[in-house]
């Protein structure tokens, strides 16, 4: 709150310059943040409690898998460990859309946005397919707390992922259309906020679910 | 604002009043046991030190209507524009915050009490022979009535928390299992372990502790004690569904010999109707000799009727023992009704099972058998007793055979009962 | 829209839309116009939002009302069977969702949407369409779980396991009907509504405040309301994640909360509870915030120590989240645990008694009009204090063995809610009334209003204290004789009829009110004469809410701009309210135009509700209309260049088009130039 207030006052100082006495013109906006990143931040903040939940009932149901599979007997952490890469990796050419639309290089732009939405959808790939043998070696959605736990919150993220690689996809059209321009090089930036959130998220949920479940 | 002297007066009378009801059974403000009167002894100086803060902020209010209204403004007329004054909102920052670390040292002191257990040794004579229990009960909590479990080997109760799914539905067998009513010694410390087979529900005998949850899955430690002999009502007081309202309990606090009576025939399976002996044999032993079926008495056919209506779900020892895997419940079990009769309620607490003059309250037993779920709303036959469609001569049989379920409690019991 | 030179779309009544001007976007035509239905229904103004919600919230009340008066009928005396014992489970259900989460909330959202870009002296909220899709989410979703209640039977399918709905009890296997499917479904829409309205209004409040409105310059009504918000988007994901959690319990089988799969059923309580008493807190702090305002002015004096109020707020907001399982304080936690809550519960009372104390000091040697909007304030800090008081009687633990699941319990959290929330709440509809509407509330009628509730509302709960410390429990249907319970209970519902005659009287009020004002002179921008931005424009407020932008100095910058303080304390007028307020009469103010699109989206969801209850089918119809919904919202852009605009066009300095999200980068189909950038769309609702 304290920070705001000083940033507050740093915003009213430089609008006092350009001040044209118009109610409404806020860009970009009393903290100096625009609406919409701000808005972005928010909901991020939101999120972090909405995956707070389900990792706490995750690591509550953890150790109960009843007569079904327990953790450590069916994670396979090198799969695992190389589709986090690749999760990981899409943060960096995210950074690199961003970095590429703020020099105002379209060709760039599109090439990057469209790696970090595929890299996005190779993570999603190796999901689904773990999701299937795990399955097939009787780990279904029923079978014990630990299952549904496990599921819930690891599909969550998983369908957060689609949504980001669907925000992508978005961008990579406007782009082909000539409607992203160098001066909504923000739009990316927000996009990529969201993209580096979910990033963050998997590191936890690999760490939490997977790594503890080895004991490593 | 006179008005608002109302809530007041209403508020001031809440000790009164609770106190001193003469039918308040279930009145938090009239400790009978140790635990209760701790908390009555901490509770009570808080209610007036609430009290006196209320009456002080009312107070002021008041004196501000008396002292500032005006009814219309009139130009320049403002008072000084206070805008804070730092001293003062220290103060009322700092003095609250006293009030309540005192309150709260006062609390800490009393939960580590109420938490606290002691190992204590009342000699039982089972059959066999003498063990020294530390009181412990096991309260198990079903829609919508309580079971009560009394272990006298305390290594049993090591078992309890052993299984996958719910605990509770696969407890270890239990010297004595008895339902609706939890019969305690006078003056000793009963340790209960509260769990549940179904929803969550909360055990509360008002006038000897607090409440405590009864968790499926959990087994929540808790105690009780009483000072003197007596019947002490409670009530479930945790929504578990159709007849929550429905829950209730007694506890019945006995003085340590007439304690060990009641164990001794407890302990003791139940009674046969005098001529059903032979068929009873058979039906135990399922070996497929003809016995014919004993219909001299009505407690014999009683007893018949019970062992073709409710043996699929009650328990007799000495009846269906041998063939009993719980009841077709959700919960999977059904009241043990070894002992029905020497208990003065039925049907989770809500009826009394005898007359004020000591007889069999017939009435209230047939119309439960007749139509339960007029009596308990139910959601049967998975949740609560159906309607089994008894004809009325098998109801006044099963009647009969409930009735030499005993030993028949003491008049003093009876008398103290009286729940509706 | 403030656009005199153009002719108003006049709608006759019945007409199904009004005209649209084609668009070159092509895709569909929105809607214009400022009156008639379609107006209010397609509106992205904050005020009008504003007015809707409390409009529906009070539609709500009824409901909520109505099941209350079943609830004490069937309580008056002791074995009654007006209402079944599975028809009551409802009933007390229903109850308390609808009045926590279809009526406070909601009326607490009116004043915010309503009153915080005005009191920060801003033209609207930061996303004025997605203002109309949390009203309309939190509407549908609201006749979505009101709808259980008709839906397969009256009274057979609504949900049956208390509000605080606990864990195994929700099961299919214990409440077999799909009622608690519709609790879960049903809080989750309004939860989304919650979160864009949270996400929004923090916005709102951080980024457009007019020139010089530092935080610490805001009202302590916007202060709460700003604290409501974060409290909002922190505390619903995690209801969210509970109700997920019991939905694919029961829709799917999954094992979060069944204890026969090995699960824990405190997982709910924890979760529930960890939302629920922020929760609390959501529903006090707007009331406190409006009585903040309130008082300063009918006693002519300002708020005393504005810098603790809003801090002793914060506090509460930050203390709030740790005292979660004082709820639990029976359900078998450790005693490490419910020593450490029942200690931090204490300490939660500190900051709430510094403002009570803070009120009553802002009334010291102040001059006191004890008109309806004050007596409903002072009627807070009374009311609300003997709810803190009990609280803290519960916040000792082992008093709370005795008490929690009594009707101690009962009477407690209603003079909280109905005592804090509630009455506050009244205090600020007569007090800004002029404001949104141009005419006062009859002060007679008003007082009645204000008696009987007081009144009948002591009647009713007063005696649950003695009910609950004599042993009554919770939630039960019926009680027998015996036990001491029938006079107080007989009073109590007494007391709900009288209760219910003063809110009818409010209602009759208003159309009294409405009736008379048309005799009285116009009420003017500032008839109490008082303190905030928002009475620096013309009543009701215009569409574009203020003139031009307000430069702020000071707390309270209206007051001062009427008002000088000499050296020595004295005050003198140095102008009128009237002079200072701005006309409102300003034209061809760029505002955002209506549309469609919030509410099409917020209809697809009960649909989708619906569907996964009933008929995957009526997903697929609901997941079109969000789409649709979506897709629509992509390809409008946010400001509408060609409607709504009068002489001259203020477009070129405008281009802080405020619904902007990323995701719609995409589709952005600028209407002109680079100069307006309307990049605009919802995250499809998560879940």
């Amino acid at each position: 709150m304290v920070d705001s207030e000083v940033l507050d006052e740093q915003a009213v100082e430089a609008a006092d310059a350009s001040h044209s006495a118009k109610v409404g013109d806020h860009q970009p906006g009393s903290t100096g943040i625009s609406n919409q990143k701000l808005a972005m931040w928010a909901f991020l903040g939101s999120e972090c409690l909405l995956f707070g939940g389900l990792i706490s009932g995750y690591l509550l149901y953890r150790n109960n898998n009843q007569d079904g599979p327990a953790a450590a007997e069916i994670f396979d952490i090198p799969f695992t460990s190389v589709s986090s890469f690749v999760l990981l990796m899409s943060s960096l050419t995210m950074v690199l859309a961003l970095s590429a639309i703020t020099r105002g290089d379209h060709p760039r732009t599109r090439l990057w946005i469209l790696t970090t939405a595929l890299l996005g959808a190779v993570f999603i790939g190796g999901q689904v397919y773990e999701f299937t043998s795990f399955y097939r070696e009787g780990l279904g959605y029923t079978t014990s707390p630990f299952s549904s736990a496990f599921f819930t919150l690891t599909g969550f993220h998983g369908v957060h992922v689609s949504m980001g690689i669907v925000m992508l996809m978005s961008l990579y059209f406007s782009s082909v259309r000539g409607k992203l321009k160098t001066e909504n090089a923000e739009t990316v930036e927000i996009v990529g906020l969201y993209w580096h959130f979910v990033d963050v998220v998997w590191i936890f949920i690999f760490t939490v679910v997977y790594l503890m479940a080895k004991g490593i | 604002m006179r008005r608002l002297r109302l809530p007041a007066a209403l508020l001031s009378v809440v000790a009164f009043v609770a106190g001193c009801a003469d039918d308040a059974e279930l009145d938090t403000l009239k400790p009978e046991g140790e635990y209760s009167e701790q908390i009555d002894n901490l509770i009570d100086p808080i209610f007036i030190v609430a009290f006196l803060v209320f009456f002080l902020i009312l107070g002021l209010t008041l004196f501000m209507w008396a002292k500032y209204r005006v009814t219309e403004y009139e130009e320049g007329d403002w008072p000084e524009q206070v805008h804070g004054k730092t001293s003062w909102e220290i103060g009322w920052t700092f003095i609250p915050f006293a009030i309540m670390a005192a309150i709260g040292a006062f609390t800490w002191i009393l939960l580590s009490d109420l938490n606290a257990t002691e190992a204590n040794a009342l000699p039982i004579q089972t059959a066999e022979g003498e063990v020294m229990w530390d009181p412990h009960v096991v309260v198990v909590g079903q829609q919508w009535w309580w079971e009560y479990r009394y272990y006298f080997d305390a290594d049993k109760l090591e078992e309890l928390d052993d299984a996958n799914g719910n605990p509770a539905k696969d407890l270890p067998p239990a010297d004595i299992v008895t339902a609706g009513q939890l019969v305690m010694p006078i003056g000793e410390e009963v340790e209960l372990t509260i769990t549940s087979r179904d929803v969550i529900h909360s055990h509360w005998i008002p006038a000897l502790n607090g409440k405590r949850d009864a968790v499926p899955g959990r087994f929540s430690p808790w105690k009780i004690q009483a000072n003197d002999p007596g019947l002490y009502f409670g009530q479930c007081t945790e929504f578990c569904g159709l007849s929550h309202s429905r829950m209730r309990m007694q506890a019945v606090a006995l003085t340590p010999e007439d304690f060990q009576e009641w164990v001794t025939a407890q302990l003791a399976d139940a009674e046969t109707p005098p001529g059903a002996e032979a068929w009873l044999e058979a039906y135990r032993a399922a070996d497929g000799s003809e016995v014919e079926a004993p219909e001299a008495t009505g407690a014999q056919r009683g007893l018949v009727a019970f062992t073709q209506n409710c043996a699929s779900c009650h328990l007799v020892q000495g009846v269906n023992d041998l063939t009993y895997d719980g009841a077709t419940q959700v919960s999977g079990a059904a009241p043990n009704l070894t002992h029905f009769a020497s208990r003065t309620t039925l049907a989770g607490g809500i009826l009394d099972l005898y007359n004020p003059d000591g007889t069999l309250n017939r009435n209230n037993l047939e119309s439960w058998l007749r139509n339960p779920e007029a009596i308990k709303a139910n959601a049967a036959p998975e949740r609560g007793m159906p309607n089994l469609g008894l004809s009325e001569e098998t109801i006044d049989d099963l009647v009969d055979y409930l009735e030499t379920l005993g030993p028949r409690p003491s008049d003093e019991m009876i008398a103290a009962t009286q729940v509706d | 829209m403030a656009i005199t030179e153009e002719p108003p779309l006049e709608l006759e009544a019945g007409d199904p839309l009004p005209e649209y001007a084609e668009q070159p976007l092509g895709v569909l035509t929105r809607p214009s116009g400022n009156t008639g239905i379609a107006s209010w229904l397609f509106t992205v103004d904050h005020k009008r939002i504003g007015i809707m919600y409390g409009v529906f919230a009070m539609f709500f009340f009824l409901i909520g009302g109505l099941e209350a008066l079943a609830i004490r009928i069937q309580l008056a005396v002791p074995g009654n069977d007006f209402l079944s014992a599975e028809t009551y489970n409802q009933v007390f259900t229903t109850h308390g969702v609808t009045m926590i989460f279809l009526v406070i909330m909601p009326l607490a959202a009116a004043f915010a949407n309503y009153l915080i870009p005005l009191q920060i002296g801003a033209r609207d909220v930061a996303f004025p369409r997605m203002n109309a899709l949390s009203l309309w989410v939190w509407f549908f979703g609201g006749l979505f779980l009101c709808s259980s209640v008709i839906i397969g039977g009256w009274w057979e399918n609504a949900p049956d396991g208390g509000w605080f709905n606990y864990a195994p009890n929700h099961g299919v296997a214990f409440s077999p009907s799909k009622g608690i499917d519709f609790y879960a479904i049903g809080l989750q829409i309004t939860g989304i509504g919650s979160l864009v309205s949270a996400v929004n209004l923090i916005v709102t409040c951080l980024n457009m405040r007019a020139k010089g409105m530092t935080l610490f310059r805001m009202p302590v009504l916007t202060w709460m309301l700003l604290i409501t918000q974060f409290l909002l988007l922190f505390a619903v994901p995690v209801i969210t994640v509970a109700l997920f959690f019991l939905m694919f319990d029961r829709l799917y089988d999954a094992n979060f909360f069944n204890p026969d799969a090995g699960s824990d059923p405190l997982l709910w309580q924890h979760l529930f509870w960890i939302f629920g008493h922020p929760e609390v807190y959501i529903l006090i702090l707007p009331s406190f915030g409006i009585i903040s305002e309130v008082i300063p002015v009918f006693s002519r004096k300002p708020i005393f120590g504005y810098k603790v109020m809003v801090f002793s707020g914060i506090a509460i907001g930050f203390m709030g989240w740790g005292v979660w399982a004082h709820h639990m304080f029976v359900s078998g936690l450790g005693p490490i645990s419910v020593t450490a809550f029942s200690m931090s519960t204490m300490l939660i009372a500190v900051p709430t008694g510094v403002k009570i104390f803070n009120w009553l000091a802002t009334m010291l040697g102040g001059r006191l009009k004890f008109n309806t909007a004050m007596l409903f304030a002072v009627g807070v800090v009374s009311m609300f204090t003997i709810g803190g008081l009990s609280g803290v009687t519960h916040a000792v633990a082992p008093a709370d063995t005795q008490q929690t699941d009594t009707y101690y319990i009962v009477a407690h959290f209603h003079y909280v809610i109905f005592g804090g929330a509630l009455l506050g709440i009244f205090a600020g509809f007569y007090f800004w009334w002029p404001k949104a509407f141009g005419y006062k509330l009859n002060e007679r009628w008003g007082k009645w209003n204000f008696w009987l509730q007081i009144v009948g509302f002591n009647l009713t709960f007063g005696p649950m204290h003695i009910l609950g410390l004599q042993g009554m429990s919770r939630r039960i249907d019926t009680y027998s004789e015996g036990f001491g319970f029938e006079l107080w209970n007989l009073v109590a519902s007494v007391g709900a009829f009288v209760i219910f005659l003063g809110v009818l009287i409010f209602v009759i009020n208003i159309f009294v009110s409405q009736r008379q004002a048309k005799h009285l002179p116009p009420v003017g921008p500032d008839p109490w004469d008082a303190r905030g931005l928002e009475w620096m424009t013309a009543s009701p407020t215009p569409e574009h809410n203020f003139d031009e932008e307000i430069e702020v100095q000071q707390v309270d910058e209206f007051w001062f701009r009427k008002y000088d303080i000499d050296d020595d304390g004295t005050v003198h007028r140095i102008a009128t309210g009237d002079e200072v307020a701005q006309p409102g009469t300003a034209t061809g103010v760029h505002l955002p135009a209506p549309s469609y699109w919030p509410m099409v989206l917020a209809a697809g969801l009960p649909f989708i509700g619906y569907g996964l209850i009933y008929n995957l089918w009526l997903c697929v119809l609901g997941g079109l209309l969000v789409a649709a919904g979506s897709f629509g919202w992509v390809f409008e852009p946010a400001d509408d260049p060609d409607a709504h605009h009068g002489g001259h066009d203020d477009h070129g300095d405008h281009d802080d088009d405020p619904d902007t999200d990323p995701e719609a980068a995409a589709a952005l189909d600028a209407p002109e130039g680079a100069d307006d950038v309307a990049i605009e769309s919802e995250e499809a609702p998560v879940g």
